[in-house]
């Protein structure tokens, strides 16, 4: 077992590669946890200050004013741009809203109705503009024959919206934990590739590098030997990395590892770990140069965490964007990770993706290696 | 009768258009020291590398112990070693791991292989550095530790290609010194090199090698003994006249006169007297010169008159 035992050897000289990699996803992890952890659990209206200027003054105009000076303060305003950007630099207003003379024409032909200045330091000013189009919205449903049912409007606009955030009943609904959980082994992905590829890719390029492996070659180790003690070594190492992420997520979440569905990230870790290897196993059978090792290391784990989900939610990619992420396997294991499932029948089809793709990776890798022997 | 080791015939090898080898032939016995001289790119590296089955060949047959040589020769595998021209070991292991690395190719016993590596260490003279990265190492040192993982596994036949490239002269003679050691420990050695005296020195046998073929083959002697020339005579006057140059090939057994620069060479066939001979020619023609000697062949005047070319060229 000279080989592997060389192999984890080689490999541990690069140690720091991989304590890189893992003290910066526990770093990310420890600074997710406390923000995944809190969860908002009611929203509050606040009163705006806010200053009205009607050139209009019709019915409709008047129901605005009246529903704007029910939920917010009112201050007194001038028709002066400057005077009114200053008011709301000096936060005298929050908001300014400027009602036309045409304000029913633009209102019916659902044209911008309204000019509206607000505070873009504070958060909170989205409101008017919020109670400003919910009020439109409701007066256009509400006009007929040439007007508008403003009374229909007003019990509308009263009627309030109470949001309750309830257990569906299923155990393993989206809570703080499973937050934790989806955030934590997505970006397990990032890690595993960028180690796999950079440790396994550069120890495999030191033993392919051409003089060491013609020594190999005219030794009496048979290649089957040989290949096989290099193989249980990427293994070993493959398996070590996945085994520190499972057992850090035990030792952190520990606890609240019932109210999750733990299964479906550990088999999703370990499969997609497997095709990780497979892919590895193709890159150090394509090149030996380390530098296009690293490089791909940095590219294809940043560039397949971005477009398939680890940064940013798949929801909000392109759908260009997916399509292209969907040639990697990042990409089901992202999906696999964000889907609310209760057995994990109902990911079969993107476990079987990424053990196809593993297969693909393999052939490959292995109609390069036989090139190269033979070469 | 000792046993023919290597037996190489009519081996062609091409790069697409260039022919490397070109109905190469050779043979080694056992406990020989064999040279395989020649210049730069002539095809010594690609004669090595078939015989080891690095390279496939075109045509010809190879045969090492008595046997067929195929990739998957490993019984005839674990009796060779190779120190390869380029320093072949891991950057990032220590001396001692790349020497222990090498030998568990070939050796599975854990206590036989920790011996074998000490005794490596011991006669390539790294005992000082074991825990050293070969990047820490001077380049004879380096070739030190490439001489040490081909040789720690004991094997009869040991191919050494240029292994005193780029090495200081202390390092060149602990590495030949060494090489010898191991022949007479009883390792049968090929070594190859561009370096003429090195061969001459070290070599019970030489081929020499010009564009892929074998030329001669033979001991420092018998090449020698295949030219024309026999004796080099070297003289500086301190000044000399064409009409001169022509007489002085009427001394007898003068096969050739060379100028070269201010000094005069000229080049006898076998003879007896020669040097006296030239110096009664000097004085009968009261010529003076600045320095004379004498003269016997080298491996270069044999790769001369065999290609036209110096071997240094």
């Amino acid at each position: 077992m000279t080989v592997y035992k060389y192999f984890i050897k080689v490999a541990l000289k690069n140690k720091w590669i991989i304590i890189m990699y893992i003290t910066i996803f526990f770093v990310m992890t420890l600074l997710n946890s406390t923000d995944a952890m809190k969860r908002e659990e009611s929203f509050v209206e606040t009163r705006l200050n806010i200053g009205i200027i009607d050139k209009s003054m019709s019915e409709l105009s008047s129901g605005l004013r009246e529903y704007l000076e029910k939920e917010n303060n009112i201050v007194d305003i001038l028709e002066d741009e400057e005077y009114i950007k200053e008011q709301i630099f000096l936060e005298i207003a929050d908001a300014v809203i400027i009602i036309p003379e045409d304000f029913d024409q633009k209102v019916v032909n659902k044209k911008e109705a309204i000019l509206i200045y607000k505070d873009d330091r504070k958060p909170q000013a989205l409101q008017i503009e919020n109670q400003v189009n919910k009020f439109l919205a409701f007066a256009n449903i509400t006009y007929k024959d040439g007007r508008f049912e403003l009374e229909d409007v007003k019990e509308a606009l009263n009627e309030s919206v109470e949001v309750q955030l309830l257990s569906s009943g299923d155990s393993y609904a989206r809570t703080g934990v499973d937050s934790w959980f989806r955030f934590y082994y997505k970006f397990t992905g990032y890690v595993i590739i960028g180690v796999y590829i950079a440790i396994i890719g550069l120890v495999m390029s030191d033993f392919r590098d051409k003089n060491v492996d013609n020594r190999r070659k005219i030794s009496s180790k048979r290649f089957l030997d040989f290949n096989k003690e290099m193989y249980l070594g990427q293994l070993t190492l493959a398996a070590a990395v996945t085994a520190v992420f499972i057992v850090a997520s035990m030792l952190i979440m520990g606890k609240k590892l019932g109210e999750v569905y733990y299964i479906k990230y550990l088999v999703n870790l370990i499969v997609f770990s497997f095709s990780i290897l497979c892919l590895t196993f193709l890159i150090s059978n394509i090149t030996r140069n380390k530098y296009a090792i690293t490089a791909l290391s940095t590219v294809l784990s940043l560039g397949t965490s971005f477009i398939s989900g680890v940064m940013v939610p798949q929801e909000l990619l392109g759908d260009k964007v997916l399509a292209i992420a969907k040639f990697f396997p990042m990409y089901y294991f992202v999906k696999i990770n964000d889907s609310m499932i209760k057995s994990l029948l109902e990911v079969r089809y993107e476990l079987f993706m990424q053990l196809l793709f593993a297969v693909v990776f393999l052939l490959i890798g292995l109609i390069f290696s036989k090139r190269a022997q033979k070469a | 009768m000792k046993e023919m080791i290597v037996k190489v015939k009519n081996v062609v090898k091409r790069y697409s258009e260039k022919l490397a080898l070109d109905h190469f032939n050779m043979e080694v016995k056992e406990g020989e020291i064999l040279g395989l001289l020649g210049p730069n790119g002539c095809g010594k590296t690609t004669a090595i590398n078939c015989i080891l089955s690095l390279l496939n060949f075109d045509k010809g047959e190879i045969q090492l112990f008595g046997q067929k040589m195929t990739p998957n020769s490993y019984d005839i595998k674990r009796q060779i070693g190779l120190v390869p021209q380029e320093v072949s070991v891991f950057e990032n292991l220590t001396v001692r791991e790349n020497i222990d690395y090498f030998c568990g190719l070939y050796v599975d016993d854990k206590n036989t292989r920790r011996r074998y590596v000490d005794e490596a260490i011991e006669f390539v003279g790294l005992k000082d550095y074991v825990k050293y990265y070969p990047k820490k190492l001077s380049g004879g040192l380096k070739r030190r530790l490439n001489i040490a993982c081909g040789i720690v596994h004991k094997p009869k036949l040991i191919f050494l290609d240029e292994p005193t490239v780029a090495v200081d002269a202390q390092s060149r003679n602990f590495i030949l010194e060494g090489i010898r050691k191991l022949n007479q420990e009883g390792s049968t050695i090929i070594y190859t090199t561009h370096y003429l005296e090195e061969a001459e020195m070290l070599c019970s046998r030489i081929i020499i090698m010009d564009n892929g073929k074998d030329l001669v083959s033979g001991t420092t002697e018998e090449l020698k003994a295949m030219i024309t020339t026999s004796e080099k005579i070297v003289v500086s006057f301190l000044s000399l006249e064409d009409e001169m140059i022509d007489s002085m090939h009427k001394i007898p057994h003068v096969v050739d006169i060379e100028k070269k620069g201010e000094d005069l060479i000229i080049k006898f066939e076998n003879g007896n007297n020669n040097l006296s001979n030239l110096i009664s020619f000097i004085t009968e023609h009261k010529l003076t010169y600045r320095k004379l000697y004498s003269q016997l062949p080298t491996l270069n005047d044999v790769f001369l008159e065999l290609t036209g070319r110096e071997l240094r060229d």
